[in-house]
Protein backbone atom coordinates (compact mmCIF):
# COMPACT_ATOMS: atom_id res chain seq x y z
CA UNK A 1 0.00 0.00 0.00
CA UNK A 2 3.11 2.25 0.13
CA UNK A 3 2.61 3.26 -3.49
CA UNK A 4 -1.00 4.24 -2.80
CA UNK A 5 -0.14 6.45 0.16
CA UNK A 6 2.05 8.74 -1.99
CA UNK A 7 -0.86 9.88 -4.10
CA UNK A 8 -4.17 11.24 -2.87
CA UNK A 9 -6.26 8.76 -4.86
CA UNK A 10 -4.69 5.28 -5.18
CA UNK A 11 -5.53 3.21 -8.25
CA UNK A 12 -7.75 0.79 -6.28
CA UNK A 13 -10.12 3.52 -5.17
CA UNK A 14 -9.61 3.47 -1.38
CA UNK A 15 -7.97 6.41 0.37
CA UNK A 16 -5.45 6.12 3.17
CA UNK A 17 -8.01 6.43 6.00
CA UNK A 18 -10.31 3.86 4.35
CA UNK A 19 -7.44 1.39 4.11
CA UNK A 20 -6.17 1.97 7.65
CA UNK A 21 -9.52 1.45 9.37
CA UNK A 22 -10.25 -1.64 7.28
CA UNK A 23 -6.93 -3.22 8.23
CA UNK A 24 -7.44 -2.23 11.89
CA UNK A 25 -10.92 -3.82 11.92
CA UNK A 26 -9.51 -6.94 10.26
CA UNK A 27 -6.76 -7.26 12.87
CA UNK A 28 -9.15 -6.65 15.75
CA UNK A 29 -11.65 -9.22 14.45
CA UNK A 30 -8.93 -11.84 13.95
CA UNK A 31 -7.52 -11.18 17.42
CA UNK A 32 -10.96 -11.59 19.01
CA UNK A 33 -11.85 -14.81 17.20
CA UNK A 34 -8.46 -16.43 17.86
CA UNK A 35 -8.56 -15.39 21.54
CA UNK A 36 -12.07 -16.83 21.82
CA UNK A 37 -10.98 -20.10 20.23
CA UNK A 38 -7.99 -20.52 22.54
CA UNK A 39 -9.39 -19.24 25.85
CA UNK A 40 -13.09 -18.47 25.35
CA UNK A 41 -16.29 -20.36 26.10
CA UNK A 42 -19.63 -20.70 24.30
CA UNK A 43 -20.97 -17.74 26.28
CA UNK A 44 -18.46 -15.48 24.47
CA UNK A 45 -20.57 -15.72 21.28
CA UNK A 46 -19.93 -14.61 18.53
CA UNK A 47 -16.23 -14.93 19.35
CA UNK A 48 -16.39 -18.16 21.34
CA UNK A 49 -14.75 -21.42 20.23
CA UNK A 50 -16.32 -23.27 17.27
CA UNK A 51 -17.07 -26.34 19.33
CA UNK A 52 -19.56 -28.16 17.11
CA UNK A 53 -19.05 -31.86 17.90
CA UNK A 54 -15.71 -30.98 19.51
CA UNK A 55 -15.92 -33.25 22.56
CA UNK A 56 -14.53 -36.73 22.25
CA UNK A 57 -16.94 -39.52 23.10
CA UNK A 58 -15.28 -42.70 24.27
CA UNK A 59 -16.18 -45.65 21.99
CA UNK A 60 -17.14 -47.62 25.11
CA UNK A 61 -19.10 -44.96 26.99
CA UNK A 62 -22.89 -44.80 26.56
CA UNK A 63 -24.55 -42.22 24.29
CA UNK A 64 -26.65 -40.01 26.54
CA UNK A 65 -29.78 -38.08 25.61
CA UNK A 66 -32.25 -36.32 27.85
CA UNK A 67 -36.01 -36.02 27.57
CA UNK A 68 -38.54 -33.94 29.41
CA UNK A 69 -41.42 -36.16 30.44
CA UNK A 70 -44.57 -34.65 31.88
CA UNK A 71 -48.07 -35.33 33.19
CA UNK A 72 -50.98 -32.96 32.61
CA UNK A 73 -53.94 -32.09 34.85
CA UNK A 74 -56.14 -34.47 32.85
CA UNK A 75 -53.65 -37.31 33.47
CA UNK A 76 -52.02 -37.43 30.03
CA UNK A 77 -48.34 -38.51 29.90
CA UNK A 78 -46.24 -36.86 27.24
CA UNK A 79 -42.69 -36.12 26.16
CA UNK A 80 -42.23 -32.37 25.87
CA UNK A 81 -40.51 -31.12 22.71
CA UNK A 82 -38.94 -27.71 22.11
CA UNK A 83 -41.88 -26.06 20.32
CA UNK A 84 -44.27 -26.94 23.18
CA UNK A 85 -42.42 -24.78 25.70
CA UNK A 86 -40.00 -22.65 23.68
CA UNK A 87 -36.92 -24.29 25.25
CA UNK A 88 -35.22 -26.83 22.95
CA UNK A 89 -33.74 -30.14 24.05
CA UNK A 90 -30.17 -28.87 23.65
CA UNK A 91 -31.08 -25.82 25.76
CA UNK A 92 -32.50 -28.02 28.52
CA UNK A 93 -29.23 -30.01 28.39
CA UNK A 94 -27.22 -26.77 28.43
CA UNK A 95 -28.97 -25.67 31.64
CA UNK A 96 -29.14 -29.19 33.10
CA UNK A 97 -26.90 -28.29 36.04
CA UNK A 98 -29.33 -25.53 37.05
CA UNK A 99 -32.38 -27.81 36.80
CA UNK A 100 -30.71 -30.56 38.86
CA UNK A 101 -29.51 -28.09 41.53
CA UNK A 102 -32.87 -26.33 41.70
CA UNK A 103 -35.75 -28.51 40.38
CA UNK A 104 -38.18 -25.67 41.20
CA UNK A 105 -36.84 -24.05 38.00
CA UNK A 106 -38.82 -26.72 36.12
CA UNK A 107 -41.87 -24.76 37.31
CA UNK A 108 -40.77 -22.09 34.76
CA UNK A 109 -41.07 -24.69 32.03
CA UNK A 110 -44.58 -25.51 33.23
CA UNK A 111 -45.44 -21.81 32.98
CA UNK A 112 -44.00 -21.67 29.45
CA UNK A 113 -45.98 -24.79 28.46
CA UNK A 114 -49.17 -23.32 29.85
CA UNK A 115 -48.76 -20.21 27.64
CA UNK A 116 -48.92 -22.51 24.61
CA UNK A 117 -51.51 -24.96 26.03
CA UNK A 118 -53.78 -23.12 28.49
CA UNK A 119 -56.44 -25.92 28.52
CA UNK A 120 -54.39 -28.77 29.98
CA UNK A 121 -51.46 -27.49 32.10
CA UNK A 122 -48.69 -29.67 33.50
CA UNK A 123 -48.72 -30.95 37.08
CA UNK A 124 -45.50 -32.95 36.97
CA UNK A 125 -42.24 -32.68 34.99
CA UNK A 126 -39.24 -35.00 35.00
CA UNK A 127 -35.93 -34.67 33.18
CA UNK A 128 -35.03 -38.21 32.25
CA UNK A 129 -31.63 -39.34 31.00
CA UNK A 130 -31.49 -42.21 28.51
CA UNK A 131 -28.19 -44.12 28.23
CA UNK A 132 -27.51 -46.21 25.14
CA UNK A 133 -24.33 -48.22 25.80
CA UNK A 134 -21.81 -48.65 22.95
CA UNK A 135 -19.21 -51.37 22.59
CA UNK A 136 -16.18 -50.23 20.57
CA UNK A 137 -18.28 -47.58 18.91
CA UNK A 138 -21.05 -49.99 17.98
CA UNK A 139 -24.63 -49.72 19.25
CA UNK A 140 -25.63 -52.54 21.62
CA UNK A 141 -29.40 -52.01 21.52
CA UNK A 142 -29.57 -51.71 25.33
CA UNK A 143 -31.23 -48.67 26.97
CA UNK A 144 -31.13 -47.42 30.59
CA UNK A 145 -33.09 -44.50 32.06
CA UNK A 146 -32.41 -42.28 35.08
CA UNK A 147 -34.55 -39.44 36.48
CA UNK A 148 -32.27 -36.41 36.94
CA UNK A 149 -34.73 -33.85 38.28
CA UNK A 150 -38.43 -33.80 39.01
CA UNK A 151 -40.99 -31.17 39.90
CA UNK A 152 -44.64 -31.44 40.98
CA UNK A 153 -47.14 -28.59 41.01
CA UNK A 154 -47.28 -27.50 44.68
CA UNK B 1 2.77 -5.71 4.96
CA UNK B 2 2.11 -4.03 1.63
CA UNK B 3 1.37 -7.31 -0.09
CA UNK B 4 -0.78 -8.50 2.78
CA UNK B 5 -2.81 -5.27 2.79
CA UNK B 6 -3.28 -5.57 -0.96
CA UNK B 7 -4.51 -9.15 -0.56
CA UNK B 8 -7.17 -8.04 1.93
CA UNK B 9 -8.38 -5.25 -0.36
CA UNK B 10 -7.93 -6.84 -3.75
CA UNK B 11 -10.49 -5.12 -6.03
CA UNK B 12 -13.32 -7.34 -7.29
CA UNK B 13 -16.29 -6.63 -9.59
CA UNK B 14 -18.75 -4.64 -7.48
CA UNK B 15 -21.71 -6.51 -9.06
CA UNK B 16 -20.65 -9.42 -6.87
CA UNK B 17 -21.64 -7.48 -3.76
CA UNK B 18 -24.95 -6.49 -5.36
CA UNK B 19 -25.99 -10.15 -5.67
CA UNK B 20 -24.48 -11.27 -2.35
CA UNK B 21 -26.29 -8.44 -0.59
CA UNK B 22 -29.68 -9.62 -1.87
CA UNK B 23 -28.96 -13.21 -0.78
CA UNK B 24 -27.86 -12.17 2.71
CA UNK B 25 -30.70 -9.74 3.41
CA UNK B 26 -33.41 -11.98 1.95
CA UNK B 27 -32.12 -14.83 4.11
CA UNK B 28 -32.91 -12.80 7.25
CA UNK B 29 -36.75 -13.07 7.07
CA UNK B 30 -36.44 -16.73 6.02
CA UNK B 31 -34.26 -17.35 9.07
CA UNK B 32 -36.68 -15.58 11.40
CA UNK B 33 -39.89 -17.18 10.16
CA UNK B 34 -38.94 -20.46 8.53
CA UNK B 35 -35.60 -21.93 9.61
CA UNK B 36 -35.27 -20.88 13.26
CA UNK B 37 -38.79 -20.08 14.52
CA UNK B 38 -37.66 -21.19 18.01
CA UNK B 39 -35.83 -17.88 18.49
CA UNK B 40 -39.09 -15.92 18.64
CA UNK B 41 -40.44 -18.50 21.13
CA UNK B 42 -37.82 -17.40 23.65
CA UNK B 43 -39.96 -14.32 24.18
CA UNK B 44 -42.56 -16.56 25.84
CA UNK B 45 -40.14 -18.10 28.34
CA UNK B 46 -40.00 -16.99 31.98
CA UNK B 47 -36.98 -14.72 32.46
CA UNK B 48 -35.54 -17.16 35.04
CA UNK B 49 -34.39 -19.30 32.10
CA UNK B 50 -32.38 -16.42 30.53
CA UNK B 51 -28.62 -17.02 30.82
CA UNK B 52 -27.02 -13.84 29.40
CA UNK B 53 -23.99 -14.10 27.10
CA UNK B 54 -20.85 -12.04 27.72
CA UNK B 55 -21.96 -9.57 25.02
CA UNK B 56 -25.39 -9.19 26.62
CA UNK B 57 -23.81 -8.34 29.98
CA UNK B 58 -21.15 -6.00 28.53
CA UNK B 59 -23.67 -4.03 26.47
CA UNK B 60 -26.39 -4.18 29.16
CA UNK B 61 -28.84 -5.60 26.63
CA UNK B 62 -32.41 -5.96 27.90
CA UNK B 63 -33.70 -9.32 29.20
CA UNK B 64 -35.77 -10.74 26.32
CA UNK B 65 -39.43 -10.33 27.19
CA UNK B 66 -42.31 -10.95 24.81
CA UNK B 67 -42.38 -7.23 23.86
CA UNK B 68 -38.61 -6.95 23.33
CA UNK B 69 -38.58 -10.04 21.10
CA UNK B 70 -41.57 -8.97 19.00
CA UNK B 71 -40.27 -5.41 18.47
CA UNK B 72 -36.82 -6.68 17.44
CA UNK B 73 -38.34 -9.33 15.17
CA UNK B 74 -40.56 -7.01 13.13
CA UNK B 75 -38.03 -4.17 12.92
CA UNK B 76 -35.40 -6.69 11.80
CA UNK B 77 -37.57 -8.16 9.05
CA UNK B 78 -38.71 -4.73 7.81
CA UNK B 79 -35.18 -3.26 7.64
CA UNK B 80 -33.79 -6.44 6.05
CA UNK B 81 -36.33 -6.09 3.22
CA UNK B 82 -35.32 -2.44 2.74
CA UNK B 83 -31.66 -3.47 2.69
CA UNK B 84 -32.37 -6.29 0.22
CA UNK B 85 -33.90 -3.75 -2.15
CA UNK B 86 -30.56 -1.93 -2.16
CA UNK B 87 -31.98 1.34 -0.76
CA UNK B 88 -29.64 3.34 1.52
CA UNK B 89 -27.31 0.36 1.80
CA UNK B 90 -25.03 1.86 4.45
CA UNK B 91 -27.81 2.96 6.81
CA UNK B 92 -30.21 0.05 6.34
CA UNK B 93 -27.34 -2.45 6.45
CA UNK B 94 -26.00 -1.05 9.72
CA UNK B 95 -29.44 -1.21 11.34
CA UNK B 96 -29.95 -4.80 10.14
CA UNK B 97 -26.57 -5.79 11.59
CA UNK B 98 -27.39 -4.28 15.01
CA UNK B 99 -30.86 -5.86 15.12
CA UNK B 100 -29.67 -9.26 13.95
CA UNK B 101 -26.92 -9.24 16.59
CA UNK B 102 -29.58 -8.56 19.23
CA UNK B 103 -31.70 -11.33 17.65
CA UNK B 104 -28.76 -13.69 18.11
CA UNK B 105 -28.48 -12.68 21.77
CA UNK B 106 -32.14 -13.68 22.15
CA UNK B 107 -31.37 -16.95 20.34
CA UNK B 108 -28.21 -18.03 22.16
CA UNK B 109 -28.87 -16.98 25.77
CA UNK B 110 -30.86 -20.03 26.89
CA UNK B 111 -28.23 -22.74 27.30
CA UNK B 112 -27.25 -23.54 23.70
CA UNK B 113 -25.05 -21.57 21.32
CA UNK B 114 -25.13 -22.32 17.58
CA UNK B 115 -21.90 -22.17 15.58
CA UNK B 116 -23.38 -21.75 12.12
CA UNK B 117 -23.56 -17.97 11.84
CA UNK B 118 -20.17 -16.42 12.49
CA UNK B 119 -19.51 -15.81 8.78
CA UNK B 120 -23.10 -14.59 8.28
CA UNK B 121 -22.66 -12.05 11.09
CA UNK B 122 -19.39 -10.93 9.52
CA UNK B 123 -21.26 -10.49 6.22
CA UNK B 124 -23.90 -8.31 7.91
CA UNK B 125 -21.13 -6.29 9.59
CA UNK B 126 -19.11 -5.58 6.43
CA UNK B 127 -21.80 -5.18 3.75
CA UNK B 128 -22.74 -1.65 4.91
CA UNK B 129 -19.14 -0.54 4.26
CA UNK B 130 -19.75 -0.95 0.52
CA UNK B 131 -21.84 1.81 -1.01
CA UNK B 132 -24.48 1.44 -3.73
CA UNK B 133 -23.85 -1.38 -6.21
CA UNK B 134 -25.49 -2.50 -9.47
CA UNK B 135 -26.22 -6.01 -10.71
CA UNK B 136 -23.80 -7.19 -13.36
CA UNK B 137 -21.38 -4.32 -12.72
CA UNK B 138 -17.90 -5.59 -13.57
CA UNK B 139 -15.99 -2.47 -12.58
CA UNK B 140 -13.60 -3.41 -9.80
CA UNK B 141 -13.83 -1.96 -6.34
CA UNK B 142 -11.48 -2.38 -3.39
CA UNK B 143 -14.24 -1.78 -0.83
CA UNK B 144 -16.22 -4.67 -2.37
CA UNK B 145 -13.05 -6.75 -2.37
CA UNK B 146 -12.38 -6.17 1.32
CA UNK B 147 -15.98 -6.95 2.33
CA UNK B 148 -16.10 -10.23 0.39
CA UNK B 149 -12.61 -11.21 1.58
CA UNK B 150 -13.70 -10.75 5.20
CA UNK B 151 -16.67 -13.08 4.66
CA UNK B 152 -14.53 -15.67 2.86
CA UNK B 153 -11.96 -15.64 5.68
CA UNK B 154 -14.79 -15.98 8.24
CA UNK B 155 -16.12 -19.01 6.31
CA UNK B 156 -12.67 -20.62 6.31
CA UNK B 157 -12.08 -19.81 9.99
CA UNK B 158 -15.38 -21.52 10.88
CA UNK B 159 -13.84 -24.78 9.62
CA UNK B 160 -10.24 -24.20 10.67
CA UNK B 161 -11.05 -23.07 14.21
CA UNK B 162 -13.54 -25.95 14.55
CA UNK B 163 -10.57 -28.31 14.14
CA UNK B 164 -8.73 -26.28 16.79
CA UNK B 165 -11.72 -26.61 19.16
CA UNK B 166 -11.80 -30.39 18.59
CA UNK B 167 -8.16 -30.59 19.68
CA UNK B 168 -8.75 -28.20 22.61
CA UNK B 169 -11.89 -29.89 23.99
CA UNK B 170 -11.68 -33.39 22.59
CA UNK B 171 -7.91 -33.87 22.69
CA UNK B 172 -5.49 -35.11 20.03
CA UNK B 173 -7.32 -38.45 20.02
CA UNK B 174 -10.65 -36.84 19.02
CA UNK B 175 -10.68 -38.66 15.64
CA UNK B 176 -10.60 -42.10 17.31
CA UNK B 177 -13.60 -41.32 19.52
CA UNK B 178 -17.27 -42.05 18.97
CA UNK B 179 -18.45 -38.52 18.21
CA UNK B 180 -20.11 -39.44 14.89
CA UNK B 181 -21.65 -42.58 16.42
CA UNK B 182 -23.14 -40.42 19.16
CA UNK B 183 -24.44 -37.89 16.64
CA UNK B 184 -26.08 -40.65 14.58
CA UNK B 185 -27.64 -42.33 17.64
CA UNK B 186 -29.10 -38.97 18.64
CA UNK B 187 -30.18 -37.63 15.24
CA UNK B 188 -29.49 -40.26 12.61
CA UNK B 189 -31.56 -40.80 9.43
CA UNK B 190 -32.16 -43.88 7.26
CA UNK B 191 -29.18 -42.70 5.23
CA UNK B 192 -26.80 -42.86 8.21
CA UNK B 193 -27.99 -45.32 10.89
CA UNK B 194 -26.51 -48.30 8.99
CA UNK B 195 -23.07 -46.81 9.62
CA UNK B 196 -23.41 -47.59 13.33
CA UNK B 197 -22.54 -51.20 12.44
CA UNK B 198 -19.22 -50.05 10.91
CA UNK B 199 -17.36 -48.09 13.62
CA UNK B 200 -14.14 -48.12 11.56
CA UNK B 201 -15.93 -46.21 8.81
CA UNK B 202 -17.05 -43.57 11.33
CA UNK B 203 -13.51 -43.22 12.70
CA UNK B 204 -12.23 -42.79 9.13
CA UNK B 205 -14.91 -40.11 8.66
CA UNK B 206 -13.64 -38.31 11.75
CA UNK B 207 -10.03 -38.32 10.47
CA UNK B 208 -11.26 -37.00 7.12
CA UNK B 209 -13.33 -34.30 8.81
CA UNK B 210 -10.59 -32.85 11.03
CA UNK B 211 -8.05 -33.18 8.19
CA UNK B 212 -10.29 -31.26 5.80
CA UNK B 213 -10.98 -28.59 8.41
CA UNK B 214 -7.25 -28.07 8.98
CA UNK B 215 -6.72 -27.76 5.21
CA UNK B 216 -9.63 -25.33 4.74
CA UNK B 217 -7.38 -22.20 4.42
CA UNK B 218 -6.36 -23.62 1.02
CA UNK B 219 -9.80 -22.49 -0.20
CA UNK B 220 -8.50 -18.93 -0.08
CA UNK B 221 -6.00 -19.83 -2.79
CA UNK B 222 -8.81 -20.48 -5.30
CA UNK B 223 -8.31 -17.52 -7.63
CA UNK B 224 -9.93 -18.37 -10.93
CA UNK B 225 -13.72 -18.22 -11.24
CA UNK B 226 -13.77 -21.92 -12.03
CA UNK B 227 -11.77 -22.84 -8.90
CA UNK B 228 -14.06 -20.74 -6.73
CA UNK B 229 -17.17 -22.38 -8.17
CA UNK B 230 -15.56 -25.78 -7.51
CA UNK B 231 -14.87 -24.71 -3.90
CA UNK B 232 -18.51 -23.69 -3.45
CA UNK B 233 -19.63 -27.04 -4.91
CA UNK B 234 -17.33 -28.94 -2.56
CA UNK B 235 -18.57 -27.08 0.52
CA UNK B 236 -22.23 -27.40 -0.46
CA UNK B 237 -21.69 -31.13 -1.01
CA UNK B 238 -20.29 -31.45 2.51
CA UNK B 239 -23.16 -29.55 4.13
CA UNK B 240 -25.84 -31.45 2.19
CA UNK B 241 -24.24 -34.81 3.18
CA UNK B 242 -24.19 -33.77 6.84
CA UNK B 243 -27.85 -32.82 6.54
CA UNK B 244 -28.70 -36.18 4.97
CA UNK B 245 -26.91 -37.99 7.82
CA UNK B 246 -27.83 -36.08 10.97
CA UNK B 247 -30.39 -33.42 9.82
CA UNK B 248 -28.17 -30.49 10.76
CA UNK B 249 -27.43 -27.82 8.17
CA UNK B 250 -25.47 -24.62 8.68
CA UNK B 251 -27.80 -22.49 6.53
CA UNK B 252 -26.55 -18.97 7.36
CA UNK B 253 -23.01 -20.27 6.85
CA UNK B 254 -24.07 -21.67 3.46
CA UNK B 255 -25.33 -18.19 2.50
CA UNK B 256 -21.92 -16.78 3.49
CA UNK B 257 -20.18 -19.38 1.28
CA UNK B 258 -21.83 -17.67 -1.73
CA UNK B 259 -19.38 -14.79 -1.22
CA UNK B 260 -16.94 -16.93 -3.24
CA UNK B 261 -19.10 -16.94 -6.38
CA UNK B 262 -18.34 -14.70 -9.39
CA UNK B 263 -21.99 -13.65 -9.28
CA UNK B 264 -21.48 -10.49 -11.36
CA UNK B 265 -21.76 -12.86 -14.33
CA UNK B 266 -25.37 -13.65 -13.45
CA UNK B 267 -27.75 -12.43 -16.13
CA UNK B 268 -30.94 -11.12 -14.60
CA UNK B 269 -33.67 -10.35 -17.12
CA UNK B 270 -34.67 -6.69 -16.98
CA UNK B 271 -31.86 -5.75 -14.62
CA UNK B 272 -29.12 -6.50 -17.13
CA UNK B 273 -30.50 -3.96 -19.62
CA UNK B 274 -30.40 -1.12 -17.14
CA UNK B 275 -26.91 -1.88 -15.87
CA UNK B 276 -25.52 -1.81 -19.41
CA UNK B 277 -27.14 1.55 -20.19
CA UNK B 278 -24.71 3.93 -18.41
CA UNK B 279 -21.70 2.34 -20.11
CA UNK B 280 -23.37 2.78 -23.50
CA UNK B 281 -24.19 6.41 -22.67
CA UNK B 282 -20.60 7.05 -21.65
CA UNK B 283 -19.34 5.63 -24.93
CA UNK B 284 -21.74 7.85 -26.89
CA UNK B 285 -20.55 10.87 -24.90
CA UNK B 286 -16.94 10.00 -25.66
CA UNK B 287 -17.69 9.79 -29.38
CA UNK B 288 -19.58 13.09 -29.46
Amino acid sequence: MARGSKTSEPPDGLGRFARVWRLTATGLGLALVFTGTVWGQDSDFPFGPFRMYSTRDSPDAPVVTTQIEATTVSGRHLTISGPQTGLRRAEVEGQLGRFVADPALLGSLAVAYQRHHPDDPLVRIEIVRHDYPLRQGQATGVERTTVLASWSRP
Amino acid sequence: MTRLARWWMEPVPSGRVAVFRVLVYLYVPLDVFLFTPWVAQHGGLPTALYQPLTIGRLLHLPTPTHTVVEVVRWLLVATALVAASGRAPRLSGTVVFALYLEWMVVAMSYGKVEHDRFAFLVALAVLPTVGATRFGDRSRSASAGWALRMVQVAVVLTYFLAAWAKIRFGGWDWPTGATLARAIVRRGTVLSTWMLDYPTLLVAGQFLMIGAELCSPLLLLARSDRARCAAVGLLLGFHVSVFAGITIIFLPHVVAIMSLLPSERLRLPGRAERSVQPARDARRDALA
